[in-house]
């Protein structure tokens, strides 16, 4: 009898979710490569599409832990076949299958995080989190005694390959001696593997510990052995509160309303968007009390520069690992360049493989 | 439970009461899974209803479930002949990788080479790859009475770090900027879509390949041996059968359909290799080959339920804003019950006479 | 490397080999009464879970520990419902509890991502810390990781002192004669599940409690599958298993350190070591024919009919 009233309630439902789909609501949808409860990448992702729930006549959802494959594209497909008008994909490896469905779709608006390719409803974007980098890189060089400083890497793809170049640069940039060592943990959360990198990294001398990992197990490692360090994704000060110098962090809400305003508005049009800290997308947490005002006005001054369009990051020369110089004197690196970064500048000790 | 005995039947429970059993045993999965669901503040009963709709609901959803499905049967038919010998291969995932790994090496070193060539080599080479890392287990076994089930397991991570290590440096594509993924596969590397359907040739690698363990198990000898070495390896060694080179054998045929299945990933889904193509189907096979109690069959039916079960989750979270760890839930529940309900099937339940 | 690195690293290895070594003890426990637990990781992410919600509720990390272990045994009391009382299949209900623990850990446990609660820091033992070399290995570090190295010890007095240590590998060993001689098999496997879990929901709280003090999703990252391995490695013996616990900690310490210091290897064949020396050190101590101290039933229901 109670299967009999389950099977009732089942058709029953099904009418009713085919039945209500008429109101005219904006449906914007995400997809994300780890689950939000990462607190990390798809978490700040997330906090990026609260905004865009809290906008009047917009309702938004997500599908969470998606492998870059196959699933990618079905998981697409269908956030299109439901109405959804705007779709952002939040990973590489989202690039290809998103194509394929933009060119079925070309009323809805796809846009793709961290790729180079585009097409008419298709646009990309990705935040310039190597501005950041380079200002937290000054911090660490001049907070380092040692002049070596550790960070724990996850894969060496560009994206971080990038964040890396722009640290040690900017390290550099006000200490010529610092050296910045890399280790890969070839996983992006497993807290316990992240801390014990960066203990290793402490071992062989560093003093100051960056990351890029989405857990806090590093500034753990940190805090324990009484040295700095430098957090990622959002303010990590709690989990260190004597050794947590700042943190380079993400913050989508400003650009993730702005585009579902324009496609509402019928202004959208696909781009290569690269928005940075000129535009609020990344930024640095509020500085410990442990870093001097003289570094903090430092770094300051560095970022009103950037800001300002006056100073870029990777303007030659620079030279990678072998000496050999990769970006010619006075000569800024264009944009498709940083983004298939794949090897590192002089100063860092490590591979890229 | 104290009036209650528990009595062997004296002959196993038919279709009928089979299929009662299983239909309560996920009644009950999905009723724990709904009041888990309430708990979280989603209403069951639609909950559950997107959850169908979204495996089988529409000829979509079925198309989609049935293309997850073809690694996970491919895989699981190969695990499942392992295991009739009751040689214990947690290595599907190793092998999937090696074989994607074959089938690649085999298409970027020949991207002219003509289709009707081209697919049958890859698919040679796959084999042969994943058969290879099924070798060595058996071997280590064999020869040195080495657990197959710790060998097996620690290749699965070596396997996926060295594919991790071609896509990473010297198969990295240089277009890809820098991203870790070997080029596209020319045309005539990939397996194309049926039709307008979402649903690859592979299928019918499947059937085939599914009908042909069919009658391998059935009507050659060697499947023969296979099921009574299993049964009993000393009466198997008594009898003439020569154990150690069918541990070999079978470890290489596991190997070699999961490195088909890998070939079937790389070339037909993803059309080149990259990392994310490892998701743990190898894992999920042994789940599906023992649910289908090592029956082809019911390994093609198995697959094709837990795969839509997982594409169902994605709807769940899209519609409902489940999180994706329910699917976990679901899935492990189900297993549990229909496992438990398994119990009906050679025992019953009987009220204890009170003498 | 100077000294003091390598001394580092054997301390590395302790720490990072003491999870899975309470998770490998558990298991071996469990396997001794003749059950095949493949569910050590989803015990394990229930207890890192468990463990690090109640020591932020209650402020205690002892009581977090405890329950984390509490928890571990009511995961495996699963598996044991599933295949004492139903009969079913050992490694099918295993990996299902894998599946199942991952997915409740994640599900109930996103609200705690991002914050902290009390843990266990290093305390250097007195006297003991002072040795020279084995004292920064072993006795500077937290109160977990002393406890665990008295559990192997009184696990082997156990087995092979006491009556019930010798019932229990009775039941295991050879049931059918177990039950002739008067034994509670049944009873006997539910403890085998129970304190077996229990350690595994200990060795998961050891992540999140001391190792870092943190809890995020996928925290135990397949370190489950790792302890079933080395249960196999050990040949069944608590004293083994130290030694294989610190043995793959100790080499997933080093392949770091290698890249901290500067190689040019790969990181993927790096990561590859504690895998690929796991198998070899296996293959090398089968070749001596070393007895493997296997239960005869291990894996096998026992037919209910009375």
């Amino acid at each position: 009898m109670k299967m009999l009233k389950v099977v009732l309630l089942l058709t029953l439902s099904l009418f009713l979710s085919t039945a209500n789909a008429a109101e005219k609501e904006m449906k914007v949808g995400f997809v994300y490569v780890s689950p939000i409860g990462d607190a990390g990448y798809s978490y700040a992702h997330d906090l990026g599409r609260q905004a865009v729930e809290a906008m009047d006549g917009v309702t938004t959802s997500y599908v969470e832990s998606v492998p870059e494959g196959p699933d990618a594209e079905r998981v697409i497909l269908n956030m299109a076949r439901k109405g959804y008008d705007v779709i952002f994909a939040t990973s590489f490896g989202y690039m290809d299958p998103m194509l394929k469905v933009a060119k079925q779709f070309p009323k809805v608006a796809f846009l793709h995080c961290s790729g180079f390719k585009q097409s008419e409803n298709m646009g990309n974007y990705f935040g310039r989190m190597y501005q950041a980098r380079y200002l937290s890189g000054i911090v660490a060089g001049k907070m380092s005694k040692s002049n070596i400083i550790g960070y724990v890497a996850a894969f060496p793809i560009p994206e971080v390959i990038r964040g890396i170049n722009a640290f040690t640069l900017g390290a550099q940039s006000v200490n010529p001696d610092a050296t910045v060592r890399v280790v890969w943990t070839k996983t992006w959360y497993d807290p316990a593997t992240e801390k014990e990198a960066a203990k290793s990294l402490l071992d062989v001398g560093a003093d100051v510990i960056a990351q890029h990992q989405d857990s806090p197990g590093p500034q753990e490692a940190a805090e324990e052995k009484g040295v700095y360090s430098i957090g990622y994704n959002s303010d990590m000060s709690s989990f260190a509160p004597k050794a947590h110098l700042t943190a380079t962090v993400w913050n989508w809400a400003p650009y993730y309303t702005k585009v579902v305003e324009a496609v509402r508005n019928g202004t959208w049009k696909a781009e290569s968007a690269w928005p940075g800290l000129a535009e609020g997308i990344v930024d640095l947490a509020p500085f410990g009390p442990m870093v001097p005002k003289d570094v903090q006005d430092a770094v300051n001054t560095v970022k009103a520069e950037i800001i300002s369009g006056a100073k870029k990051v990777f303007v030659g020369p620079i030279k990678d690992q072998s000496g050999a110089v990769k970006i010619a004197e006075g000569v800024a690196a264009p944009d498709a360049d940083l983004l298939g970064m794949t090897w590192f500048v002089q100063g860092v000790v490590g591979t890229t493989e | 439970m104290l009036h209650m005995r528990i009595a062997k039947r004296q002959e196993p429970l038919g279709l009928g009461g089979s299929c009662l059993v299983l239909v309560l045993a996920l009644a009950l999965s999905l009723a724990l899974s709904g009041f888990l669901l309430f708990l979280g503040g989603t209403p069951p009963v639609k909950g559950l209803s997107t959850l169908f709709h979204g495996a089988f609901g529409s000829r979509w959803a079925f198309e989609d479930s049935v293309l997850k499905a073809i690694p996970i049967f491919l895989c699981s038919l190969g695990v499942a002949i392992a295991f009739r010998l009751k040689v214990w291969n947690i290595g599907a995932e190793g092998q999937f990788a090696l074989g994607a790994v074959g089938a690649t090496w085999v298409a970027l070193s020949y991207p002219d080479w003509p289709a009707y060539f081209l697919l049958p080599a890859m698919i040679a080479m796959a084999a042969a790859a994943g058969g290879f890392w099924g070798l060595i287990p058996a071997f280590l076994r064999q020869k040195l009475r080495t657990n197959e089930i710790i060998v097996t397991l620690m290749m699965n991570y070596v396997a996926i770090l060295f594919l991790d290590y071609l896509v990473y440096g010297v198969w990295k594509d240089p277009t890809s900027f820098g991203f870790p993924m070997t080029p596209a596969f020319s045309d005539n590397a990939v397996v194309g879509k049926i039709g307008s359907s979402s649903i690859n040739w592979g299928i019918f690698h499947c059937l085939g390949l599914g009908f042909l363990m069919w009658g391998f198990l059935k009507f050659t000898r060697l499947g023969f041996e296979l099921k009574a070495a299993g049964d009993n390896v000393a009466a198997a060694r008594y009898a003439g059968i020569p154990y150690d080179r069918l541990v070999m054998l079978v470890m290489v045929m596991s190997g070699a359909l999961a490195g088909w299945a890998g070939f079937l990933e790389a070339s037909a889904t993803v059309n080149r290799l990259q990392p994310s193509i490892m998701v743990g189907y190898g894992y999920t096979a042994i789940v599906v080959a023992w649910l289908a109690r090592l029956n082809p069959l019911s390994i093609g039916i198995a697959s094709i339920l837990l795969a839509g079960l997982r594409v169902g989750v994605e709807n769940l979270q899209l519609d409902l804003q489940v999180p994706a760890a329910f699917g976990g839930i679901l899935e492990g529940l189900i297993l549990l019950t229909v496992l438990a309900g398994g119990l009906f099937t050679h025992y019953k339940i009987e009220r204890k006479r009170i003498r | 490397m100077t000294t003091e690195i390598i001394i580092s690293l054997l301390a590395a290895a302790v720490q990072s080999g003491t999870p899975i070594l309470y998770a490998t003890l558990g298991e071996i426990f469990t396997e001794k009464s003749g059950v095949l637990n493949l569910g050590v990781e989803g015990a394990m992410i229930l207890g890192a879970l468990a463990g690090f919600m109640v020591a932020k509720f209650t402020g205690s990390p002892v009581i977090g520990f405890l329950a984390a272990g509490v928890v571990g045994s009511f995961a495996t009391s699963i598996h044991g419902v599933v295949c004492l009382w139903f009969q079913g299949n050992q490694v099918v209900s295993g990996l299902a509890l894998t599946i199942l623990g991952a997915g409740l850990a994640n599900y109930l446990g996103t609200a705690y991502v991002g914050l902290s609660a009390p843990g266990f820091n290093p305390l250097a033992l007195p006297v003991l810390s002072e040795i020279p070399v084995l004292g920064k290995i072993f006795f500077q570090q937290d109160l977990l990781v002393y406890f665990s190295y008295c559990i192997p010890f009184l696990m082997w007095l156990f087995f092979a002192k006491t009556r019930y240590g010798l019932s229990l590998r009775a039941v295991g060993e050879y049931p059918a004669a177990a039950t002739a001689a008067g034994l509670n098999v049944l009873l006997y496997r539910w403890v085998g599940i129970l304190v077996g879990g229990f350690f595994m929901g200990l060795g998961g709280a050891y992540l999140s409690l001391a190792y870092t003090h943190l809890w995020t999703t996928n925290l135990t990252g397949g370190r489950g599958w790792i302890a079933v391995a080395l249960v196999i490695f050990a040949f069944w013996r608590p004293g083994r298993a130290v030694f294989g616990a610190y043995l793959f900690g100790g080499v997933m310490a080093l392949q770091l350190r290698l890249q901290a210091s500067g190689t040019q290897l790969p990181s993927s064949l790096l990561l590859m070591l504690p895998y690929a020396l796991t198998v070899l050190v296996l293959v090398l101590s089968s070749w001596k024919k070393g007895s493997s101290d296997e239960p005869g039933a291990l894996g096998v229901n026992i037919e209910p009919v009375d």
